[in-house]
């Protein structure tokens, strides 16, 4: 066990590094995507101080606490692109081409290899300190900020993680039926869009819906709950075991499909 | 004309048969556009005001963005970026047709098909919200808000077009668009009515045309704009001028044209 956990962990660091030198070769992308992220964060962020200018709170949140969320969501973005969420984008075109079969013989679990093989630091990286931005400006104008509050905002990003993580298997599981990913990508963009606003302006099938169905009400509020004082014990159990039940359906679900995919070109 | 009839023809069954993803975005942006129903709902349970707009004005606003996006907001300039940097649009040189009035024509089919799609998930909606959405009392109002819509979906390709033809200068530029694009549509208030921006940037907006694009045909339809007939007029010159600005500038873009590739 401890073995494996080793082995993974040195395919990734060399995963990274190696993807991480082929994005340095192109220096002028990596400017453009950092210019395009801080661009689509300040719309939000626009977005959200005009409809402050108007009124004083939204769901019980305040503008200083919702720049929390907003910038949760940025990071939760970068973690996922970090670990795993690249590949996803990257799958249609294995499963099109047939080159997935490389994946399948891999001497590795074909889902981590997916994921590891296009981690990516700079792909979303503005987004990312953009996030860390927002959540220090955030935190820094609160009126009962406490220190003790970060390592369980930590653990709680990722838990959400996690959540990000289930939903993508499940809904990226279709491409060894519709043999292209671009929709299913588009969904899990949209996924994330919504996560920005505070869970707390759901009420009845719309909260289930966002909860159950689509998560992404959980994604960013509940860790911005915690560094906000909104300590609130069913949440974070909510949350937990909406982490785990998509985890676990996004991982039968992945291995089922994988029964589909039939080899193209060889 | 008959060469334009066969364009939109060709391309019409070319949406039909990409159906799937146009479905998606637009089920997408009705995900999104729920998701500011219940925020809008939210504050106005808190008793909370935004500007003039009481909670059915906003629901109502919303409601006709999301068939304003499909109907009017153009997105073709990714594909003339496309063709101009990869060649494929040294094509056109040698085919007797206008570059502009063809893509004019693929919009329309692409926007009327859009449209087709949209007014039934608009009709369900509207059915759900039925109680929620202010509608115009008198025909009047309804004939301004068809005319706006029509000037707003050229508006909204012209400058789509121009967006599209910057390719023949600028190489490597879909980030730039995609800013320039979304700084339109927010300038043009797709995302938050125009009158809830604070005075300055209101200021800025209603100087710029871009509100003729989303938040003029809104506020007609809404009844909060009873004498468009100033609008018209400023949005048909801007139309007007902006015609003869890309004739020019693709005149002078072909004469730039390198073919790369080809």
């Amino acid at each position: 066990m401890q073995n494996t956990l080793w082995r993974y962990f040195a395919l990734y660091r060399s995963f990274f590094s190696h993807n991480l030198k082929n994005e340095m070769i192109y220096r002028a992308n990596f400017a453009i995507n950092i210019g395009l992220d801080v661009f689509f964060t300040m719309v939000n962020v626009i977005f959200f101080a005009i409809l402050y200018g108007n009124i004083e709170t939204v769901g019980g949140w305040t503008f200083h606490q919702t720049l929390i969320i907003v910038g949760s969501v940025g990071i939760i973005r970068e973690l996922a692109y970090l670990t795993f969420r690249k590949g996803f984008l990257e799958l249609g075109e294995y499963v099109r081409t047939g080159r997935f079969d490389v994946m399948l013989t891999a001497p590795m679990n074909t889902a981590a290899h997916l994921a590891f093989r296009h981690v990516s630091l700079t792909e979303s990286l503005g987004e990312g300190l953009m996030g860390l931005v927002l959540v220090g400006y955030g935190f820094a104008h609160l009126d009962a900020a406490t220190w003790i509050s970060i390592p369980f905002y930590c653990l709680m990003l990722i838990n959400s993680l996690v959540i990000y993580y289930g939903f993508c298997l499940m809904v990226s599981s279709l491409v060894f039926w519709l043999i292209k990913s671009q929709e299913l990508n588009t969904m899990i963009y949209y996924f994330m869009n919504t996560a920005r606003y505070p869970r707390d302006i759901y009420h009845g099938l719309g909260k289930t819906f966002f909860t159950f169905l689509i998560p992404s009400s959980l994604i960013a509020t509940t860790p911005a709950a915690i560094l906000t004082g909104r300590i609130d014990a069913t949440l974070i159990a909510l949350s937990v075991s909406v982490a785990f039940v998509f985890l676990t359906l996004g991982l039968f679900t992945w291995t089922k499909s994988l029964n589909h995919y039939s080899s193209a070109s060889s | 004309m008959q060469k334009y009839w066969t364009v939109f023809r060709v391309n019409w069954q070319n949406a039909l048969q990409y159906r799937g993803p146009t479905l998606i975005s637009i089920l997408g942006n009705l995900m999104h556009i729920s998701v500011l129903l219940y925020l809008w709902n939210a504050i106005y349970k808190d008793e909370q005001r935004l500007g003039n707009y009481s909670l059915s004005d906003l629901i109502t606003y919303y409601v006709l963005q999301l068939l304003i996006n499909g109907m009017v907001l153009s997105y073709i300039s990714w594909q003339i970026g496309t063709e101009i940097r990869e060649g494929s649009f040294s094509n056109f040189l040698v085919r007797p047709i206008n570059y502009l009035h063809y893509w004019f024509t693929i919009n329309l089919s692409g926007k009327l098909f859009e449209g087709l799609l949209i007014s039934v998930v608009g009709l369900i909606m509207v059915g759900l919200l039925i109680d929620h959405i202010a509608l115009p009392s008198d025909a009047v109002t309804m004939v301004h808000f068809a005319l706006a819509m029509m000037l707003a979906g050229i508006l909204a390709f012209e400058f789509d077009f121009a967006i599209g033809i910057l390719a023949f200068w600028l190489v490597q530029i879909d980030s730039f668009k995609y800013m320039l694009q979304y700084g339109m549509f927010f300038l043009a208030g797709a995302l938050l009515p125009l009158d809830l921006f604070p005075a300055l940037f209101q200021q800025i907006a209603h100087a710029l045309p871009f509100r003729f694009m989303v938040y003029f045909p809104i506020q007609i339809f809404l009844g909060k704009e009873t004498q468009p007939y100033e609008g018209f007029a400023i949005a048909s010159i801007w139309i007007i001028a902006l015609y003869v600005v890309l004739r020019f500038g693709l005149k002078r873009g072909i004469a730039r044209y390198e073919a790369v590739g080809k």
